[in-house]
Order: C-alpha cells, then sequence, then structure tokens
C-alpha cells in the first residue's frame, strides 16, 4: 500500500467511525501503524488531534442537516437529539457511498425499521416503533418524486378530447413519478403541518392508502380511497387497463362494474393530479 | 458583460456571478438574474429531472454556466469513478456549461465519500497521482479541468511542496487551469501560517480562469470555510490583488448556508467592482463559538413539494 493510500485510509476510519477522538485516532494508528503525531504537523494553535477533530465533527454536522433537509418530518416527530442518534447510528452502519448526496437517506427507513425490537403488541410500542418508520418511508418517496423523471417534457396528448378514456382506455398510463405506500398511519396532515411550520398532531393508528406524484414540477401526496389505490397500483403492473379494473375488483371484492362506474367520475381529476396520463 | 477572451485557457471572463441555489428558483424564474453568469453544483442537477433541472434549463437559455463538483474526488487513490464522470458529461451536455470545475483534494477512499474536501499531502508521490488522474479525466471529458485550491485545516508533516507549487507544476504537467478561491487562500494561510498574498502572487496567473469569494468563520483557534457571511474586507483584499495580476477573471460569490435573498446575494457580489475601483468595504470576519459547518452541502436537498 502506497503512503498516499494508507493516509486516506487512515484519516477516513478516524472521520467516519463513532467514538471518542483520542480512541479513534489510537485504533487508527494502531491499524494503519501510522502516529498520527508524526504525520500532522501541529501548530501553535492546535495539536494534530485537534485538526482531525475539525474533520471528523464536520463529517458529522454536514450529514446530519442533510438529513434534516430530506426527513424534516420525522425531525420534528422524535425531536433533534433522537433523531440526531439515530441518523449517527445509521452513518456508523451504512457510511456514505455516492457522489449524490441524494442517496445518503435512500436506507434510512430500513435502518429504523432493522433497528426495532422483534416483537411487540401494545399500541404504544406500534406508536413508538412503527410510526418512524411510515413516516421516514413517506419522506424518503416525497424526495424520490421530486427528483425522477416525470411527465412534464411530455408534450400534451389527448388534448382538445375532453374524456377519450371512455372510449380507448388502452392509451392510460401511470406517471412515472407515480409513488404508492400502504402505511398504518394517516400521516398526510402531520407533514402537511410540519412543511408550513405549523404543530403537527400525532395520528392514531389506522390503515391509510396514499399517493405521492409530481406534476409541472410541484410534488402533490394525498390518501387514496382503497379502490383507487388499487387500481393504481394495479395499472402499474398490469399491462392494461381492463386487467388492472379487474385486479382492483378482486381486491376490494367489489363488482367490476362498480369500479368501471367510479373510474369515469374519478379518472379526470387522477389526471388532473398527474397520477395518470393519456398516452 | 465583458466577455472578451484573454489568455485563461482561451476561456472568457464571464464577469461577476452566484451559486445557483434554490431557495432562489422562485425569483428567478420570474425575474431579470441581473447577474453575468451562473455557477451550478454538478452533483445537485445529475440524475435529478424534477423542478431543479427546469430552471437550469432556464437559466442555460439566458446566461453563460459554470459546473462545479464536489465529489470527483480528484486525490483519492480509489479508482476514478467512471459511472460518476459519466453522469458529469452527460449532465455537461444538457448544460453546456463554459468550463467545468473541481477541488484539489480527495473526498473519501474503499468507496466511502466524506461529502467533505479532504487535504492531500503535498508530495511528489501526490503530484504524480493526481497529474495522472487529471489527465484521464481531461480525456474522458474533453476538455480542460478546472481545479480549486481548498480550505484546509492541516497539513501533513510528508508534504515537500507548498500548495501553491503544487498546483503550478500540476498546471505545468496536464494544461488544467485554477479557480482561485481567495477565501480559501485566507482560511488555509490563517490556518497553517502562510502569507495569503505570498501565495496569490506565486500562482501561475494566466492559468487562473475563475476566482471565487465566500465569507468564512473565525472559530478562535482557526477560520472555517463556511460560506454563510458576507465577504470580509480581508478577502476583497485578496481579491483585489488577484484580479490585478490575472489581468481580470470571471468572479463567483458562494453562499451556500444562511443563504440571504437573492438581491442581497446580488447586492454582495455587485461589491467587487468597488473593490476594484480601489473601495475596500469594511467588513469583519465573523465570529462565533457555535459549531459551524464547513462546506454546508443541505442546500442540495430542497424538495418542491405543495
Amino acid at each position: 500500500m502506497s503512503e498516499l493510500t494508507t493516509l486516506q485510509k487512515w484519516l477516513t476510519s478516524i472521520i467516519v467511525r463513532p467514538g471518542m477522538l483520542d480512541d479513534k485516532i489510537r485504533l487508527a494508528d494502531e491499524h494503519y501503524q501510522v502516529k498520527n503525531d508524526k504525520v500532522i504537523r501541529p501548530s501553535l494553535r492546535l495539536s494534530p488531534a485537534q485538526k482531525i477533530e475539525i474533520y471528523s465533527k464536520g463529517y458529522i454536522l454536514r450529514l446530519l442537516e442533510c438529513m434534516e433537509a430530506e426527513y424534516p418530518a420525522l425531525n420534528k416527530l422524535l425531536g433533534q437529539n433522537l433523531f440526531h442518534k439515530f441518523v449517527k447510528a445509521y452513518l456508523v452502519q451504512l457510511p456514505p457511498n455516492s457522489p449524490d448526496l441524494y442517496n445518503l437517506g435512500e436506507a434510512f427507513p430500513a435502518f429504523l425499521k432493522a433497528s426495532q425490537p422483534q416483537t411487540y403488541n401494545s399500541d404504544e410500542g406500534v406508536l413508538m416503533y412503527d410510526l418512524p418508520v411510515n413516516l421516514a418511508m413517506f419522506e424518503r418517496c416525497i424526495a424520490e418524486v421530486s427528483r425522477i423523471e416525470g411527465l412534464e417534457s411530455r408534450a400534451e396528448e389527448g388534448a382538445g378530447n375532453e374524456m377519450p378514456y371512455l372510449f380507448n382506455t388502452t392509451t392510460i398510463y401511470t406517471s412515472p413519478c407515480l409513488k404508492l405506500l400502504t402505511l398504518q398511519f394517516p400521516l398526510v396532515d402531520f407533514i402537511q403541518h410540519v412543511y408550513n411550520d405549523l404543530e403537527p398532531e400525532v395520528p392514531f393508528k389506522q390503515d391509510s392508502f396514499i399517493c405521492i406524484c409530481r406534476k409541472n414540477y410541484r410534488v402533490n401526496f394525498h390518501e387514496l380511497e382503497v379502490w383507487q389505490w388499487h387500481f393504481l397500483n394495479a395499472l402499474q403492473n398490469k399491462t392494461n387497463y381492463m386487467a388492472a379494473v379487474i385486479d382492483t375488483a378482486n381486491a376490494c371484492k367489489v363488482a367490476t362494474d362498480t369500479i368501471m362506474a367510479d373510474l369515469i367520475l374519478w379518472l379526470p381529476v387522477a389526471i388532473g393530479l398527474g397520477y395518470v396520463y393519456l398516452k | 458583460m465583458d466577455t472578451t477572451v484573454i489568455n485563461r485557457l482561451g476561456l472568457p471572463n464571464l464577469g461577476l456571478g452566484v451559486g445557483l441555489r434554490s431557495k432562489h428558483y422562485s425569483h428567478l424564474m420570474q425575474n431579470d438574474p441581473v447577474v453575468d453568469w451562473f455557477e451550478i453544483i454538478s452533483e445537485n442537477y445529475m440524475n435529478n429531472f424534477g423542478y431543479g433541472r427546469h430552471v437550469l434549463n432556464h437559466i442555460a437559455s439566458i446566461r453563460p454556466i459554470v459546473m462545479h463538483g464536489v465529489s470527483m474526488s480528484v486525490g483519492s487513490t480509489d479508482p476514478l469513478n467512471l459511472d460518476y464522470l459519466k453522469q458529469l458529461k452527460q449532465l455537461a451536455d444538457f448544460v453546456n456549461p463554459v468550463w467545468i470545475s473541481d477541488h484539489l483534494c480527495w473526498t473519501g477512499v474503499a468507496n466511502i465519500n466524506t461529502h467533505d474536501l479532504l487535504p492531500l499531502p503535498l508530495t511528489i508521490e501526490s503530484l504524480h497521482h493526481v497529474a495522472s488522474r487529471v489527465n484521464q479525466i481531461q480525456d474522458i471529458l474533453q476538455r480542460p479541468l478546472i481545479l480549486e485550491n481548498p480550505s484546509t485545516y492541516l497539513e501533513f508533516e510528508s508534504s515537500t511542496l507548498q500548495e501553491w507549487e503544487f498546483l503550478s507544476e500540476l498546471v505545468n504537467k496536464t494544461g488544467c487551469g485554477l479557480l482561485l478561491d481567495v477565501n480559501n487562500v485566507f482560511v488555509s494561510g490563517f490556518n497553517h501560517g502562510f502569507d495569503p498574498e505570498f501565495y496569490i502572487r506565486n500562482i501561475p496567473h494566466q492559468s487562473v480562469v475563475q476566482i471565487h469569494v465566500a465569507g468564512p468563520t473565525d472559530c478562535d483557534t482557526y477560520l472555517l470555510d463556511t460560506h454563510d457571511q458576507p465577504v470580509p474586507t480581508q478577502v476583497w483584499k485578496l481579491y483585489q490583488l488577484a484580479q490585478e495580476l490575472t489581468g481580470g477573471v470571471s468572479t463567483l460569490l458562494e453562499w451556500d448556508a444562511n443563504i440571504p435573498e437573492y438581491p442581497e446575494l446580488v447586492a454582495e457580489v455587485q461589491k467587487a467592482k468597488e473593490v476594484l475601483k480601489g473601495h475596500l468595504p469594511n467588513v469583519p470576519v465573523y465570529r462565533t463559538s457555535a459549531d459551524a459547518v464547513s462546506n454546508p452541502v443541505n442546500h442540495q436537498m430542497q424538495a418542491t413539494h405543495e
């Protein structure tokens, strides 16, 4: 290993490892056969360890700010101290490996889920453990929808024909930036309150069917009726509209005709919000 | 705007510019940008097909754009990240930037990216290593790379070259250009006890393509490159010297935390005109005992939602 490689591995290991600075430096010195006070030039004002600390402290503070920006509602729910504890543990387990900062928080919901106890039954446990995971999943989806390819570059098609889907349903597709979530808590109001700097109320447990999408570069998220959620989910995964209708009818245990009748009323809304589009 | 091509790798003096930041998207979509050009953080627009790219597309249609990266990791001993360079080139094809810049630093090793600009030991080994990588990058991007001097908080005992010597040799070996951050010279000069003016007098001026100005933070025993304050008098003074020695190059104000409203940002960069007339603003270096963050990057994380 070249001297440059050794120095870089030595300094990186100190920066990204948890623990007290002196312990981290000692462990890195031992592992890489480096003596920090022989490697780092001291100055009148700062020791080698103090100079390293500027980088190790900056690493955590910088990434905490990024995670706060991606997960503002979760930060609000947990409180900054607890949020920071989870983020610090996350960064220890999964140090960033991508040049893209949007990948930094990608695995955070799964990390939170894995940090929970294996079993718990009480309502209090559900609130304590499942609510933060649900919120993290929701906020991660919002971050992803804000950046992935959407429909904005597509020319409006089907314009001039007010309801073409009544006659030709083969042209209906879900937006490429549509994301669907099933959650254990209704969280739309909670997130909206946080985004608007209002005090949110912690919701009670209740199954929630969420759609997150982007239209004209603005991200929107709404709670859907169960059949609406199943229809969009089926349309994302099925080859055609009728297959999605049948899938939805089976999932919701209602007649196909009922779904089709409801769709005639709801599709203009779904098109308006950018959930689906006409090709 | 003076776009006369002068001897800076044949690149123009774009005038006064600011960084394109999401806080100002709405303002910029409805108002004249006022400034001559914009610098973007490249990584913020790679794989980003949302509102940010839409704004970038608009701004690129009315003003020159320069792409400034923070994750090329030109000094890392990891293999070059070819996927990253491919995405960078794709973005360049979309933006058509006047030039592409990054930093003389490494951001991590063993596949870790600390998202910080870490210092290199300034040795002959490092020089050969960086020069080889700069040449490869320039071949891939098919244009000269412009490299910025970073703020640093530690020096290695093994260093045998001063930073200005290292940069001069790098320019000789690769033909790369320089982005002279006079605030970083000020910060590193204080932290390591060298004379910032001597540094600026001893870089190859004909290779300086761009200058950065910014406001640092005085943390008592060291200065930190926080990009969150007005530019202090000392940095303007170094700017004045650099413009005199280079014959005039593109100027960019960096402001990445506590970002002011757009008119205030523009007013700050416009101070450069007064500085060049010999009128130095009287602005002290901001002092704090609170934790401050160098190279803030969270400004890249804002979503646009209803």
